[in-house]
């Protein structure tokens, strides 16, 4: 959170996270490299660096895949949750990975000659025109850009400074990279002789990341239908005590931004559902030691006035709340964040 | 679903299950990308049987030609006379001395090679009287054809780059065209892991200027004649014979 940005905490979780990540990236590459090598046709050994450099562009390219798989992903299962921790590793790691690529693409089939390697990779291939012909390293340079810029403003410190909502539009600057990069290979290595693999691998990956969006999409249209339902400026959240203790149910106003409505033991309280970090779903989260906790990377805040505790200093918006015979109505004008809100109670039953 | 176990990132204390869940979860990942890399490291396309061992220097005579590209016409590779187009160790041509053409040189360096198919990547010539001045005989019209294929950098298709054709080559192997090093010709299903191609040039027997650079690498249809020269064979076509597929 704001506060914590330049302390970067260590913990159990993040180092096995990082492990993972790192002994996939590994054993990628070493099972990659291994077919490259040992799998070629007897008395034809493939150039060591060409070996390399697509193995790279491959390993960036299933990373970025798998990336934009765990956000879909999410919003399935709860179960994908602790892949969203933490993400931006493996953004980083994808971005590095792929300059190698870019690095080593520019040095072996750019370098070696008079002409400058930039302007070789702009140039050689000038069908600019043509679709099939098209100079698909450029795709694959514009989309480098992309992830640059992406990794370089990943850090929560960017997310403080350009404000959540800019920073999210930034950072879907993801989907133009990835269309990018599908396009990269499908213009470029799926079109030689033994093509099929790649095209394979990007028009496979492409469905998948697509699928998945569409999914989750299509799950929380019908969650956001069933539960619209407006009356004299106030929404029925429904009966209390369907609400389970430090849960919440999500309230969707005619127009406007989800309400969540957590309970905490007698307590309601109704705070913005959008996480002041990255949007995450605060209504998919818990109450734990008296703070709401975002589902997506943990940030917390006090359901009475939607502040996250000190030192950290975000604010949410808060909802007045009434019950009346056990339902629980929500008023859809939102007050500023960070106001205070007493709790409605709920009468014990008999 | 009430008493599952909520995942908090930044807490010490992941619970217990879910520290063995998330680690099972972890390393089923990683095999899974190990896996994917098998995958798709087999899928290589064929890099061809060219070689170009960069640690055996030898030396060769004959006599240096300048045209259609530099090249030595030797004996010593047994079989009569034979072209070892001579190049640099980059993508651009090397000049040499006009003294030392048209006579009896000695080159060293190291050999790019692919099937018959003979280059050295050039240390240093010197004049040498011993072969005498080698001559490439007669030539010989084989005839029309009509082809559908690929124009190459032969350097990188003889062993310098491997594999050295086929789009994802195409920038480099512009490069080269620029920098006046020798193209061929592959028939197309012949490139990757052929052996054989045809020295590529123009209707008059010459290397082609820069109006052929933007057609390498593409697939192609030409129409042109085969010749056999010092037994190499050579295709000449016309630039408005070659037509882009
Ligand atoms: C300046 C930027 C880039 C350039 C110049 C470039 C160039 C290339 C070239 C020349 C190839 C063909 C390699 C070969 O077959 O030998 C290639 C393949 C590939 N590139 Fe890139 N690339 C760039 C950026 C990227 C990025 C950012 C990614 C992914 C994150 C990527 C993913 C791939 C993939 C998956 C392949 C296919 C590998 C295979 O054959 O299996 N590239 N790229
Ligand atoms: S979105 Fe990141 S903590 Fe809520």
């Amino acid at each position: 959170m704001a506060a914590s940005f330049s302390l970067v905490g260590w913990n159990r979780f993040k180092r096995s996270y990082d492990f993972a990540l790192i002994l996939g990236v590994a054993l990628f590459f070493a099972a990659h490299l291994a077919a490259g090598f040992l799998g070629a046709p007897a008395g034809q050994a493939p150039s060591e660096l060409q070996v390399v450099i697509r193995a790279s562009g491959a390993a960036a390219f299933s990373l970025l895949t798998f990336i934009l798989c765990i956000g879909p992903m999410a919003r399935l299962t709860p179960r994908a949750l602790p892949l969203l921790y933490n993400r931006r590793h493996l953004g980083v790691t994808c971005f590095l990975i792929a300059l190698v690529h870019a690095a080593l693409v520019l040095l072996w089939y750019h370098g070696f000659s008079q002409v400058n390697a930039f302007i070789s990779l702009l140039t050689s291939n000038p069908r600019y025109g043509s679709f099939g012909g098209f100079p698909f390293e450029s795709l694959g340079l514009a989309a480098l850009l992309i992830l640059f810029v992406m990794a370089a403003t990943s850090h929560d410190f960017w997310n403080a400074v350009l404000g959540p909502r800019l920073w999210k539009a930034l950072h879907m600057g993801v989907y133009a990279a990835y269309g990018l990069l599908v396009a990269h290979v499908m213009l470029g290595a799926a079109q030689g002789e033994t093509g099929l693999a790649q095209a394979a691998l990007a028009g496979g990956s492409a469905l998948l990341v697509a699928g998945l969006h569409i999914a989750a999409g299509r799950r929380e249209a019908a969650r956001d239908a069933a539960e619209t339902e407006p009356a004299d400026g106030w929404l029925n959240a429904g009966l209390a005590a369907d609400i389970a203790d430090g849960r919440a149910v999500i309230v969707v106003p005619p127009e406007g931004e989800r309400i969540a409505v957590f309970r905490d033991g007698a307590k309601v309280y109704a705070v913005a559902n959008a996480c002041r970090h990255q949007g995450g779903p605060l209504g998919e989260g818990r109450i734990l030691d008296g703070c709401i906790v975002c589902p997506w990377h943990g940030f917390q805040y006090r359901p009475e006035d939607g502040c996250s505790p000190p030192p950290f200093t975000e604010k949410i918006q808060t909802y007045r709340t009434r019950i009346t015979g056990g339902r629980v109505f929500v008023e859809a004008a939102p007050q500023p964040p960070g106001t205070a809100i007493a709790p409605s109670l709920i009468e014990e039953a008999g | 679903m009430a008493d599952d176990p909520f995942f908090v990132g930044w807490q010490d204390n992941v619970p217990k299950l879910s520290r063995r869940k998330v680690l099972l979860a972890g390393a089923g990942l990683a095999l899974g990308a190990g896996a994917l890399g098998l995958g798709l490291g087999n899928q290589a396309p064929a890099p061809g049987p060219g070689v170009w061992d960069q640690g055996r220097k030898l030396a060769m005579t004959g006599t240096i030609y300048p045209e259609p590209y530099l090249h030595l016409l030797t004996e010593d590779l047994g079989g009569g006379p034979r072209p070892v187009f001579l190049v640099g160790q980059g993508k651009d041509r090397i000049t040499v001395r006009p003294a030392l053409t048209f006579t009896g040189a000695a080159v060293t360096g190291t050999m790019i090679e692919r099937g018959e198919h003979a280059m050295m990547a050039v240390d240093d010539i010197y004049a040498d009287p011993a072969p005498g001045r080698v001559m490439p005989g007669p030539e010989t019209d084989l005839g029309e054809v009509v082809m559908t294929g690929e124009i190459l950098d032969a350097k990188c298709w003889f062993g310098a780059m491997r594999p050295g054709h086929g789009k994802t080559h195409k920038a480099c192997a512009s490069l080269c065209a620029r920098g006046g090093l020798p193209l061929a010709f592959c028939e197309t299903g012949r490139c990757g892991e052929g052996k054989a191609a045809l020295l590529f040039l123009d209707a008059r027997g010459r290397a082609f200027g820069p109006e052929i650079i933007p057609l390498v690498a593409d697939p192609v249809i030409i129409r042109g004649r085969i010749f056999e020269v010092a037994g190499l064979r050579q295709v000449r076509v016309a630039l408005g014979d070659v037509v882009r597929l």
